[in-house]
């Protein structure tokens, strides 16, 4: 009797080799090859000339503008100069250290609630307070800060504020829109929400910072008076608020009916159906649309310069305006896109690892 | 917990709602008082006014900012620059919340005629010009026939266009490009013949050249865009910016700069009747001083901290900037060169 296990024999194992690998992804048939070969030689075109503009050609932070105009690369010396003026416009230059520090609150505050788990209620004891601490550095008048108007306040503090403070105030309104639009128990909540809704999504950005900035200021009450950039920075929150609350509907739409039906059986009053068992799951379906919104929503903040406030881009054109530099843009905007790329990378990171962890 | 949350809600909020302070008195008390004189700006225009790398304004618009800081508080410096865009800063100045602008602003009739703004003073004679290629080998805009025009959409440069070639019975093509970068893209690019706009927007312009040298301005200026101070209304602001204006000149008439006016106050005996009357001790500008309440050295701090007319122009505009603008002979110049400024007699 053959009392030897059977042996399987396993196919063999293809030794691995780079013309085999290449072989299979990248020349598997003509038209692939094609692909290969011209994004090859498009690189091999692009990287050298970016290289030698960024470093070989380039006219290192040590230079002068002398140097830069028979330089055929990059003009390092330019943003050695200018990255103040570029990161806080005309934000008086002795007190620009509290605009970098509100920056920096803001971006700590980003980081601390993306790397963190935290309660709702901490969040935004977090938003509230790094709101408060940034305005009031920004704004000055107390402490024996020296105060500085709204207008002299530039590029990255007040990007930041629209960007992060706007899109962080419209998701809980996203929330309760979509939510409103949801249901069908209250008629005239849910027309006032799908109304809202479909007005915003009608009309262009451009439309709404006008109203924000025209509007807003006559319905303020008696003696009010509203800076332009609040009224902006409102006018952003109610336009991003509309989409994000799409987004979130979109969520609620997927989940099977099962789940209402069961957390109505376990006697849970509204709040708590929504809080516990509907929102965690329709948040989760909701992420990469949702994602998608608040990137599109980060970029888009740079219109507001339509309105005459100077963001990042704005600063960076002002920059090179200076007589003496006139000939340095690619710079300039250099620099602002390697800050889009860094933080929107971030964002978008911190998007894929939510979506992995949940 | 929740007591801290309301807390930090409420200051935030208040922090957010800055409630106006209501100005009493004149305007002029109002400078003293809170010792800076809010002057409003063109936030980017490169040659007028321009954050330098520090952030603080530069150009020919905002010295008069400073000629009013060193004539109403003694001090240049204490003039509060702030760039804003056209629209806004007419209605922050009507809405008595700055008190005058510098930023070309040119004075037409129906401006003028606004309650809520006083046209002080031009600081500047601008017109619409035309720009070609060297290569294209015109000397004058009468050779214009049938060219291809670059021009802004929708602004008074097409109707001016439109006037001057209709006047004179030529054809013209515009190419209407609203975004200014993608403009002198096309002009640069051959796109169009001419290039239309401000003379001095052309002078910053041709600066953006790949070669600036190919590029030249046409001799005729097709419109008049004077340039001129604007204050909110009040009397006696008024006149201390159209005087602080008229010192500039006057002391461009007589020679005196930044440079030298030292000397020639601690020679004051020596000089002609007209100098003593614009530095002296007991003169015409310390009996203005007296009726307008400022100090009264105020001439004396206008020449010391921002020099006379020709000084500032040469500073921002003239032929060691990059915009190398030819001042001899142009309205800008003196009246005795030529020019349109003239200089009003201060005795």
């Amino acid at each position: 009797m053959n009392t030897d296990k059977p042996h399987t024999v396993m196919p063999p194992k293809p030794s691995f080799s780079v013309t085999n690998w290449a072989r299979i992804n990248l020349f598997s048939n003509f038209f692939n090859s094609v692909v290969t070969i011209s994004v090859v030689l498009f690189l091999l075109w692009i990287v050298p000339a970016v290289f030698s503009w960024m470093f070989i050609n380039a006219v290192g932070f040590g230079g002068d503008e002398a140097l830069c105009r028979s330089a055929e690369g990059a003009c390092w010396p330019f943003m050695r100069e200018k990255a103040r003026l570029i990161l806080f416009g005309t934000y008086p230059y002795d007190e620009q250290w509290r605009a970098a520090l509100a920056s920096l609150i803001v971006i700590g505050l980003v980081a601390i609630l993306m790397l963190k788990r935290l309660s709702v209620r901490m969040m935004i004891l977090l938003w509230v307070g790094g709101g408060a601490l940034f305005v009031g550095l920004m704004l000055g008048n107390v402490m024996g800060l020296p105060a500085v108007q709204t207008v002299q306040w530039n590029g990255l503090p007040v990007f930041l504020l629209l960007a992060v403070f706007s899109l962080a105030a419209a998701f809980p309104l996203g929330v309760v829109l979509a939510l409103a639009r949801f249901q069908n128990q209250h008629l005239l909540l849910r027309s006032l929400a799908t109304g809202y809704i479909e007005l915003i999504r009608g009309v262009p950005l451009l439309t709404v910072l006008f109203m924000g900035l025209f509007i807003l200021p006559m319905i303020m009450p008696q003696g009010f008076f509203i800076e332009p950039l609040f009224a902006i920075l409102i006018a952003l929150m109610l336009f991003h608020a509309a989409y994000i609350a799409e987004d979130i509907r979109g969520g609620l739409q997927v989940l099977p009916r099962g789940q209402f039906e069961a957390a109505d059986s376990l006697g849970l009053k509204y709040r708590y159906q929504v809080l516990l068992v509907i929102l965690p799951q329709a948040l989760k379906k909701a992420l990469p649309a949702i994602f998608n919104t608040l990137i599109g929503g980060y970029k888009d903040t740079s219109l507001v310069v339509i309105v005459g406030i100077h963001d990042m881009l704005s600063t960076a054109k002002m920059a090179y305006s200076d007589p003496g530099w006139q000939k340095y843009g690619l710079e300039a905007y250099f620099f602002v896109g390697l800050w889009y790329f860094i933080s929107c990378w971030c964002l978008s990171a911190y998007g894929r690892r939510l979506e992995r962890a949940v | 917990m929740r007591r801290v949350v309301v807390l930090v809600l409420v200051a935030f909020v208040l922090s957010f709602a800055s409630a106006t302070l209501v100005m009493a008195g004149s305007v002029l008390d109002e400078i003293k008082s809170s010792e800076k004189i809010i002057c409003l700006v063109n936030p980017n225009s490169p040659g007028f006014s321009t954050p330098d790398s520090k952030g603080v304004f530069q150009g020919f618009n905002t010295d008069f900012c400073r000629m009013a800081g060193a004539a109403i508080l003694g001090d240049a410096g204490k003039a509060d620059i702030r760039g804003i865009g056209f629209s806004d800063s007419m209605k922050t100045l009507v809405a008595r919340k700055a008190h005058m602008a510098s930023r070309s602003i040119t004075n037409t009739g129906t401006r003028d005629a606004d309650p809520g703004l006083a046209f002080v003073v031009t600081t500047f004679y601008d017109g619409q010009g035309f720009m070609v290629a060297n290569d294209l080998g015109v000397k004058s805009a009468t050779e214009l026939n049938g060219a291809t025009v670059c021009a802004e959409e929708g602004s008074t440069t097409l109707l001016n266009i439109a006037d001057w070639f209709g006047n004179r019975k030529m054809t013209y093509k515009v190419e209407n490009i609203g975004d200014k970068t993608a403009r002198l893209q096309a002009f640069y690019a051959g796109k169009c013949d001419v290039l239309a706009s401000d003379y001095t927007a052309l002078l910053s312009d041709r600066q953006l050249a790949p070669n600036p040298a190919g590029y030249s301005i046409l001799p005729e200026i097709i419109s008049n865009e004077p340039l001129t101070l604007v204050a909110q209304p009040d009397q006696d602001l008024e006149a201390i910016l159209f005087w602080g204006f008229q010192v500039m000149l006057t002391a461009e008439k007589y020679g005196i700069t930044s440079q030298n006016v030292d000397s020639i106050v601690k020679d004051l005996s020596n000089q002609p009747k007209s100098v003593k009357r614009l530095l002296g001790e007991k003169s015409a500008v310390g009996d203005m001083a007296e009726k307008l309440q400022i100090p009264s050295g105020w001439a004396y701090n206008i020449i010391k901290q921002v020099g006379n007319y020709g000084e500032v122009f040469e500073r921002h505009l003239g032929e060691n900037t990059a915009f190398k603008l030819e001042r001899k002979g142009t309205p800008n110049d003196l009246s005795s060169r030529g020019g349109l400024m003239y200089a009003y007699p201060i005795r």
